[in-house]
């Protein structure tokens, strides 16, 4: 559980400047931004694995994670577009301006995990929140062991971060597992749903943590994998999501019995999910 | 700290004191029916402080129904964005607040000022307040705060508690302010024996819930354990579940409850304003996410939920107190016959089966 | 004080409320525990009334329609250029859409000015179908052509028998009192075809076969009345015509229509012997939007009477109306069945509906006058399209003003003074709360003033002065007026010499006032399925309704509860039991293709227990399914709220 984000904006939220726009995959674009105010841009320090609330002006508020990591790399948001909000967001332009509040919610652990092999397991625009994740354990490689990324999508057109990850396959220790749903004419790799990818990948499971996202359908069949291959359920961290309106802890749509993904999360351990009193 | 005598016929030169610095809100009677309702005071002779609980619940004053908190105008051709923040902060008396109100307040309190955060909204309303309990010298028909330790008489969080005892009020001071108020109305200290008065009398009502408190019934802590852990059968709550119109009235009258939805609304006028209203986890949309997964989708799931919220340890834990004051209010306003003491009951009755196995 | 008292102008219930008012505005509402109908409680749209009246998705100002877009004019513009154009049209050529939600007032006169100045009879609610053939049977039954008994008395009922209705979610309240009263030891007993809430929370729950109702209905008269189990005394001395009534059950046999009805003959000799037996029973039907059919409504009426259920504390024949004043629109004259003070329309008064106008071939109708619609009208969309002249009249956005040419703006309910008449025949009073925006007027001054234009001068300077006519010209409202309706909660009509203070349920004591059986029929057809078209489809068109209405859209939380389920069936959606969807390889949110006879759609499976196998459901309301399919289904949807269509659900 954690506690406040001392410098987060609260309340009101700090105008940005969209930058620059990138189309991903299909529906999901990338937002890069700056804040209109220089001060509040060099004090807004982001943990990886936080997320903000982004105002489109006229539509709405919406949560999203925080895809980049605090250290050389551009701040932005990519997102898909499934709602109201994002629909508005979607339409905007570079040089269109947004509100930004937090950052909030707890970051992922990595003291905790330093030394440790690290495991990613994505489904589709699940890959985004982690993203922070691995560009952080990549700017440190030294301190932590092997990394794996098992990723898989429905298709080979909505695999995210493709040049990025033809990037991260050049650093040493670094292994790639992907699969589609269906065959596709040209795709060499794995075809199944994510779980299937575990256990041909014979991972490592001491002195390992996996880092899993992805659609809920996904995630138990995911999990049971996981722990089938040895892994403990205090290894497996995962972060969740959630219908969010405040993101500071009060108007209680995050809760999940007896936790506030906005406030405790939204990074959690298994072992914590299997406890919280609720399904997720 | 001080106990004062209050003429009963004085009263109302306390609440016109207080009118003069303050927005007055206190309990009246519906002209129509004569039912206690808790509202803005125009005339300081409306306010009623031998009516039962009112039927709405004096949170709205801090937390409002629905309200604009900040508003923002964004320009597409010039790119311009301005956000400009709603001023919320209006002195507020209220007079004549029941000690399960207090606490639900207090409740309110502890959640929005303390966590992680602190709530600027919710800060910016609970400014400038002035707090004029009313200890309950008998209980009304609906009342069960003493199952739930939030009554008859409020032990913290006044500025002044008022206790009828005969032809006058004691009044109690909790605060500077309360004391100013005191000798702003020229009150004399009452005597030696004031205290043993007042426990009297909340002795007395106490002693009286059995014989008037006769709707509601519901040992909270019997049953508080059970709901934290999650050891009741799903059927429970699908009967309970059954039950439910989905109508979200238990969330809007319970004085602890605080979830609040937030829509960007556009004005005629070109800004777009941010309002905060009540929201209710009854409601099937409380936690649909866009792209249709809903993780609290069935009824019971949802009855769960509210009484987890209502009564479990971890909630308990951030109220420094259970989640219910004891009230009465979610049982009158239920179309489903549901309520806290029905809740109860049923659960317990789960306990007792069980244990007979 | 900021909480003032008004009434709910979403649904028949007319549930009391409180509006808090500040600086101006509607800035929230609560329940009004003193009310006798609603005490203390509202449903979810209820408690959300004040983000309606607060919406700013307003018509703010007249327009006329120049160049193909709505120009703002001034209202006297507005008014004139309409009243000339209008003026063109009479008798058939024009009809008047009334609005089941406006109030007493507004409808009096927008009644008054289709007879009297444009001469035409062609005025109507759309959505009263059922509620008009229910009035029309209770009041030649028992001279009161609304609710026999009354909400407030449910508590005293020992029998309630709920008929067809999704009550719970139509009128929540109402489904709330029937909860408590089953709690409270009464007997609830649902006959419908679908297993509804209300049906869930019931003792017993008779699961009828899709149209089969009215032959469960014609059984269990038959078992009460041949076995002598009716109430002979009540029968005796205060019913007539009970021979003609026997002699149409006795052509009927009791085995078939069992058979058709989808019920054991245990299951209806005990809804008979119950219903006999208990000393006080109630019968609920929804009316309006998807009323019982006539026959249905006859049948339901004679069992009551039969058994002597009528008239006495505790006890009625009570249809309910799903939006706020249907009734108060009969009781005024906005139907073209009824003038005002419920006086049967007959030859050249006698109008036919608009709905029917529009939807005749050829059609004499060129011009449509408009009250505050929903898009349900979508229907017609090409023929209102073809029209010479629409002028809508309305408080809130609303695409139907894309086929007007004039738009007129209107007040909301807080806007302005306005009585509206409950289920119960509750006549209610809202008082103007706050200013309505600048210009903008009650809908009754447009009327007014439209009538002014025609060279016709009425003088109300107050609805309370509108109110003291309809006083005049409605029998049952004659000892009505605003300070009354202001100290109470409101007066049952008839409010009259002989009731000052109202009346609760029929009055048996009234001199003159003689119950009569229905005219029953005996020849119903029960849809079969065929090998070809394997299961049975209901279209119910009552539960989702307020999915889609425009009012529910200007809402944020009500709409997002509505939403809720559609947003996982944006195709719409086809109930099918689970045992069904096994044996078609179909599982939920599947694509499929419904075929009948006369067309077919492309929804999404929704696994459903509470349809039973050999059964499908679909709600009326869902877009792309009105064209096409439904269109092509034709009078049967449009007949009665039990219309069923043999289908055949193929994999996509």
């Amino acid at each position: 559980m954690s506690g406040a984000n001392p410098g987060a904006i609260v309340t009101v939220p700090e105008i940005a400047v969209i930058d620059e726009i990138k189309d991903e995959i299909e529906d999901v674009r990338t937002f890069y931004f700056s804040f209109e105010n220089r001060e509040i841009g060099r004090n807004f320090r982001v943990k990886s694995g936080q997320f903000v609330m982004c105002t489109v002006f006229g539509a709405g508020e919406f949560a999203v994670s925080l895809p980049f990591s605090p250290e050389n790399d551009r701040p932005h948001l990519s997102v898909r577009q499934v709602g109201q909000v994002t629909r508005a967001l979607h339409e905007l332009r570079a040089g269109d301006k947004i509100g930004i509040r937090g950052p909030f919610g707890n970051g992922f652990p990595f003291e905790a995990i330093k030394g440790k092999n690290v495991i990613y397991v994505a489904g589709g625009i699940g890959l985004i929140p982690l993203r922070s994740s691995i560009v952080h354990v990549l700017q440190h490689r030294a301190d932590f062991g092997r990394i794996l990324l098992l990723y898989g999508s429905r298709s080979s057109r909505e695999l995210m971060y493709r040049d990025m990850i033809a990037r991260w396959r050049k650093t040493e220790g670094f292994e790639t597992h992907f699969s589609i749903d269906r065959p596709e004419p040209g795709w060499t790799e794995h075809v199944g749903f994510v779980p299937t990818l575990v256990g041909p990948a014979a991972i490592p499971v001491k002195d390992t943590v996996a880092f899993v996202c992805g659609p809920p359908v996904m995630f138990n069949s995911v999990i049971r994998e996981l722990l089938a291959a040895g892994l403990k359920d205090d290894a497996i961290i995962s972060t969740l999501e959630r219908h969010m309106k405040c993101g500071i802890g009060k108007c209680q749509h995050c809760a999940i019995g007896r936790t506030l993904v906005c406030t405790d999360g939204p990074v959690y351990t298994y072992k914590q999910i299997k406890t919280l009193g609720e399904q997720i | 700290m001080i106990v004062y005598i209050l003429p009963k016929n004085q009263a109302r030169a306390l609440a016109a004191a207080l009118a003069e610095g303050y927005e007055l809100y206190g309990p009246v009677l519906h002209g129509i029916s004569g039912e206690p309702l808790f509202d803005r005071i125009g005339d300081p002779d409306a306010i009623r402080l031998d009516a039962a609980i009112p039927y709405n619940p004096p949170k709205t004053v801090v937390f409002p129904q629905a309200e604009r908190i900040l508003s923002y105008r964004y320009d597409r051709e010039t790119r311009q964005a301005e956000i400009v923040r709603d001023d919320l902060v209006r002195p507020k008396a209220l007079v004549g607040l029941r000690a399960c109100d207090l606490a639900g307040l207090l409740c309110l309190d502890r959640f929005y000022l303390g966590q992680e955060y602190v709530d600027e909204v919710y800060r910016d309303h609970r400014k400038k307040m002035f707090i004029v309990a009313n200890t309950c010298v008998r209980p009304f028909p609906q009342c069960f705060c003493v199952c739930t330790d939030s009554g008859p008489a409020a032990r913290e969080g006044y500025d002044v508690a008022l206790t009828a005892v005969g032809d006058h009020y004691l009044f109690e001071t909790g605060s500077e302010k309360g004391e100013a108020l005191a000798r702003r109305l020229g009150l004399k200290e009452a005597g030696p024996d004031a205290d043993a008065v007042k426990k009297k009398t909340v002795d007395a009502s106490i002693a009286s819930f059995d014989a008037a408190a006769t709707e509601n019934k519901a040992w909270i802590s019997r049953v508080m354990n059970r709901i934290t852990t999650g050891f009741i059968g799903n059927d429970v709550w699908e009967y309970i579940g059954d039950q439910c119109f989905e109508c979200g009235a238990c969330s809007f009258v319970c004085p602890t409850c605080s979830c609040f939805n937030i829509e960007d609304l556009a004005a005629r006028d070109g800004r777009t304003g941010r309002t905060r209203s009540w929201d209710s986890c009854s409601y099937e949309g409380y936690t649909r996410m866009a792209g249709e997964h809903n993780p609290r989708r069935p009824v019971e799931d949802r009855r769960n939920k509210r009484f987890f919220c209502k009564l479990s340890y971890s909630q308990s834990k951030k109220y420094l107190r259970p989640g219910c004051v004891g009230c009465g209010r979610c049982v009158r306003v239920c179309p489903g016959d549901i309520g806290m003491s029905n809740v109860v009951t049923y659960i317990r009755r789960e306990i007792t089966k069980a244990g007979a196995k | 004080m900021s909480t003032l008292t008004g009434v709910c102008t979403f649904c028949g219930t007319g549930c009391g409320h409180l509006l808090n008012v500040e600086d101006g505005a509607v800035r929230g509402v609560f329940a009004s525990p003193g009310h006798p109908v609603s005490r203390g409680r509202l449903c979810v749209r209820g408690w959300h009334i004040h983000e309606l009246l607060a919406t700013e998705e307003r018509i703010a100002a007249p327009a006329i329609r120049r160049n193909g877009r709505l120009e703002r004019v001034s209202f006297d513009e507005a008014v004139a250029f309409a009243a000339e154009r209008l003026g063109r049209f009479s008798g058939d050529e024009i009809a008047f859409l009334a609005s089941p939600r406006a109030s007493n007032e507004d409808n009096y006169l927008l009644a008054k000015l289709a007879r009297t100045v444009f001469r035409s009879p062609h005025i109507g609610l759309a959505s009263d179908q059922g509620h008009g053939d229910a009035a029309e049977v209770l009041l030649e039954g028992a001279g009161m052509p609304a609710m026999l008994g009354a909400l407030t008395e449910i508590r005293r009922a020992k029998l309630i028998l709920v008929v067809g209705a999704d009550i719970a979610k139509l009128n929540p309240i109402i489904g709330s009192e029937l909860h408590r009263a089953a709690r409270g030891g009464a007997d609830l007993i649902t006959l419908s075809s679908r297993r509804t809430q209300i049906a869930k929370l019931s003792g017993a729950h008779l699961w009828l076969k899709p149209g089969g109702l009215r032959h469960a209905l014609a059984a269990a008269a038959k078992i009460l009345v041949e076995r002598g189990w009716r109430n002979e005394a009540f029968v005796r001395d205060r019913t007539e015509g009970l021979e003609d009534f026997a002699r149409c059950l006795s052509g009927l046999d009791l085995e078939a229509l069992a058979a058709a009805a989808g019920l054991t003959m245990v299951e209806i000799e005990d809804l008979a012997r119950r219903l006999s037996r208990a000393p006080s029973a109630m019968a609920f039907f929804s009316s309006g939007i998807s009323g019982l059919d006539r026959a249905s409504v006859a049948l339901l009426y004679d069992l009551f009477l039969a058994a002597g259920q009528v008239g006495r504390e505790g006890c009625g024949v009570n249809p309910v109306p799903g939006i706020c004043n249907i009734v108060g629109s009969y009781d005024v004259g906005a139907s073209p069945r009824f003038l005002a003070g419920h006086r049967r329309a007959e030859g050249s008064e006698a109008g036919r509906t608009p709905r029917e106008l529009l939807a005749a071939e050829p059609t004499t109708l060129k011009a449509l006058v408009v009250a505050d619609r929903d898009e349900e009208i979508v229907r017609h969309a090409a023929r209102i399209k073809g029209l010479e002249f629409v002028l809508y009249i309305g408080a809130y956005d609303n695409p139907f003003t894309d086929f007007a040419h004039v738009v007129l703006p209107a007040a909301t309910p807080a806007e302005a003074d306005g009585t509206y008449t409950n289920a119960e025949r509750r006549i209610q009073l809202n008082r103007k709360r706050v200013e309505p925006p600048a210009g903008v007027l009650p809908a009754w001054r447009a009327c007014a003033a439209i009538a002014a234009k025609r060279g016709v001068s009425w003088d109300y300077s107050s609805a309370e002065d509108v109110m003291a006519e309809i006083a005049g010209a409605v029998p049952a409202y004659a000892a009505v007026t605003y300070p009354k309706l202001e100290k109470s909660f409101g007066l049952q009509w008839p409010c009259d010499a002989r009731h000052e203070s109202g009346t609760v349920r029929l009055p048996l004591e009234d001199p003159g006032r003689r119950l009569k059986f229905a005219a029953a029929r005996a020849d119903f057809a029960a849809p079969s399925p065929s090998e070809a078209f394997p299961l049975l489809l209901m279209a119910g068109k009552a539960t989702y309704f307020w999915h889609r209405n425009n009012i529910m859209k200007k809402t944020h939380i009500p709409k997002r509860e509505y939403n809720a389920l559609l947003l996982l069936y944006p195709r719409g959606f086809v109930e099918v039991n689970p045992a069904d969807a096994k044996t078609l390889g179909v599982r939920d949110r599947a694509s499929v293709n419904v075929v009948a006879a006369g067309g077919s759609m492309r929804v999404s499976v929704r696994l459903s227990g509470d349809v039973k196998p050999g059964t499908v459901y679909v709600p009326y309301f869902i877009e792309d399914m009105v064209p096409g399919f439904l269109n092509a289904a034709g009078a049967a949807i449009d007949e009665d709220q039990d219309s069923v269509i043999p289908v055949r659900i193929e994999k996509v």
